[in-house]
């Protein structure tokens, strides 16, 4: 034996050490494997209940009673509007909320509440805020109920949360020497924030706000609440008409007794998933574009 | 020495309920380079960031005392500290320059300030700065590069060219070789020969060596307290005081 050095116990420990090694490696390979299986039987399924389904009628029609006339223009639009809403609402309150709580708020106890509340309202389950928008943005506001508009207000007051928590961990990222090297140039908080901190925090902000985003587009509790469940034949006009989106229709579909409706369900969960690919597709191209290497 | 550039009085700082500072009474001249030395922890940095109000970005810190640059309380209400760190830059430890193109770090300081009347301005100003910081011959046929992608020695040229974009009328130095080799210093040190005339130039350094070599007046510091300041030359070999002349022996530190 080569290693003369090596004592048996030596020789038995570094043996059991590989085995371990092993072990670790084919329980993460088959941990990924099942949840890839996992993701392939259900984009096989779909396809194959679907895609029959998936024609231009059906992209270009709206709900209708009988499920040969039913598409799914209508609800495409009102989550693409919907999405809008929340997008515009969201992503300036809550990078705001992010640069203000990082860079500028003085340490107090104030601030270390408004922090712990931020954490739990990302954590507060969606039905929750569905009730809070029919209670203030129906009930009190009078906003029009069904709309995009309110939906998007509910889905704004459940992804602002997402964003600021992203936001302050991609804010923090930035080494603070950056912000030396600009201060000390005679720029100043806000200087030092736009031109310097937020340009190299954007991908991270992005990412935060792309997984936001899409927790949204698939939200259907809140939107229970606020009436976005009812049949709505034609498409929105515009944010404040009636509409149904995506995640609602396949709901409602899914619970129709005609056979016919199978597949439309499977098919607006195709039309659903190409939504999410494209957004997270757009989301690694800013993310890429933005990048700054150093 | 002549006029001084920048006097403190009975400067205290405070990080919290710590005293970092103590009782810090100090002239500094213009056209000369003073250096700030003394073991780990004394102070000298904490002080030489009240120079320019960097301390105010450190929560807790608050600085007692007074501090005049030619003149102007720099702690008083008519003093709005992105001003004065316009006139009085700074260099860091680490070369931290921004992830953006050469050019772009030197323009940034002038253009935020407005310094330049249009593009050709800019370009003399930039080249001006790089070539005061001896850059220029290096760079001047890739000022679109990342200033990331320079060497060590180069990124902290770049950084002093930065500084002095703005035409400041003090340059602090904050161990600016610290991370740099042999050469790369030796460069640096030149550097701040060749600018002293213009500028006063405060310089902390671990360096006995290098305060001896680069400065005309030293200060020694030491928990919190300036020990002794007088030329340099006197302090390190003739030092008054039995802690300067332990630490410059290398009895501590």
């Amino acid at each position: 034996m080569s290693n003369t050095w090596q004592t048996p116990e030596m020789t038995k420990r570094i043996a059991r050490r590989h085995a371990a090694e092993k072990r670790f490696r084919l329980a993460g390979l088959t941990a990924i494997v099942l949840s890839l299986l996992f993701l392939a039987v259900l984009l096989f399924i779909m396809l194959k209940n679907g895609l029959g389904g998936l024609d231009w009628a059906f992209l270009t029609g709206s709900d209708a009673t009988s499920a040969d006339a039913a598409g799914v223009w209508g609800a495409l639009k009102g989550s693409f509007l919907t999405m809008l809403v929340t997008l515009l609402l969201s992503f300036p309150m809550g990078v705001l909320a992010a640069i203000y709580l990082e860079e500028f708020a003085p340490r107090s106890r104030w601030i270390d509440w408004v922090e712990v509340s931020i954490n739990n309202l990302a954590a507060v389950p969606s039905i929750i805020f569905g009730l809070l928008g029919l209670a203030v943005f129906i009930n009190t506001l009078n906003l029009p109920r069904s709309s995009p508009l309110v939906g998007g207000l509910t889905l704004a007051l459940m992804t602002m949360p997402i964003i600021v928590i992203s936001g302050r961990n991609a804010i923090k990222a930035v080494p603070p020497s950056i912000r030396d090297a600009a201060l000390a140039v005679g720029a100043s908080p806000v200087q030092t924030v736009f031109h310097h901190v937020l340009p190299l925090a954007l991908p991270g902000i992005l990412t935060g706000t792309i997984i936001g985003m899409a927790r949204a587009l698939g939200e259907t509790a809140p939107l229970l609440m606020i009436g976005m469940r009812a049949f709505v034949a034609t498409p929105p006009g515009g944010i404040t008409d009636p509409s149904s989106v995506l995640p609602m229709q396949i709901f409602l579909w899914s619970d129709e007794i005609d056979r016919g409706f199978v597949q439309n369900t499977s098919a607006a969960i195709i039309v659903l998933l190409v939504f999410l690919l494209a957004m997270n597709g757009l989301a690694i191209y800013l993310r890429n574009k933005f990048e700054v290497r150093w | 020495m002549t006029k001084a550039k920048l006097t403190a009085r009975n400067v205290d700082v405070f990080y919290g309920e710590k005293k970092a500072i103590d009782d810090v009474s100090i002239d500094i001249g213009n056209g000369v380079v003073t250096a700030f030395i003394g073991p780990s922890g004394c102070g000298k940095s904490t002080f030489l960031r009240t120079l320019n109000r960097m301390n105010d970005t450190i929560a807790g810190a608050r600085v007692t005392g007074q501090i005049l640059l030619d003149g102007e309380d720099i702690y008083g209400k008519e003093m709005d500290p992105v001003a004065l760190r316009a006139r009085v830059g700074m260099v860091f430890q680490k070369p931290n320059p921004f992830p953006k193109s050469i050019y772009e770090n030197v323009a940034y300081g002038p253009r935020i300030h407005g310094l330049a009347q249009g593009k050709a301005d800019m370009d003399a100003i930039v080249e001006k700065a790089l070539t005061r910081a001896g850059l220029w011959p290096e760079v001047k046929d890739r000022l679109t590069d990342a200033g990331t992608a320079l060497s060590g020695g180069q990124q902290q040229r770049l950084c002093i060219a930065r500084a002095i974009a703005v035409s400041p009328e003090v340059i602090l130095m904050d161990e600016p070789c610290s991370a740099l080799d042999p050469i790369a210093t030796a460069r640096i040190e030149e550097l701040i020969e060749e600018l002293k005339d213009r500028y006063a130039i405060v310089i902390v350094t671990h360096s006995m060596q290098q305060a001896a070599r680069v400065s005309q007046r030293t200060a020694f510091f030491h928990l919190g307290k300036m020990v002794e300041y007088g030329e340099t030359s006197q302090i390190f070999t003739n030092p008054r005081e039995v802690r300067t002349k332990d630490y410059i022996t290398g009895r501590y530190g």
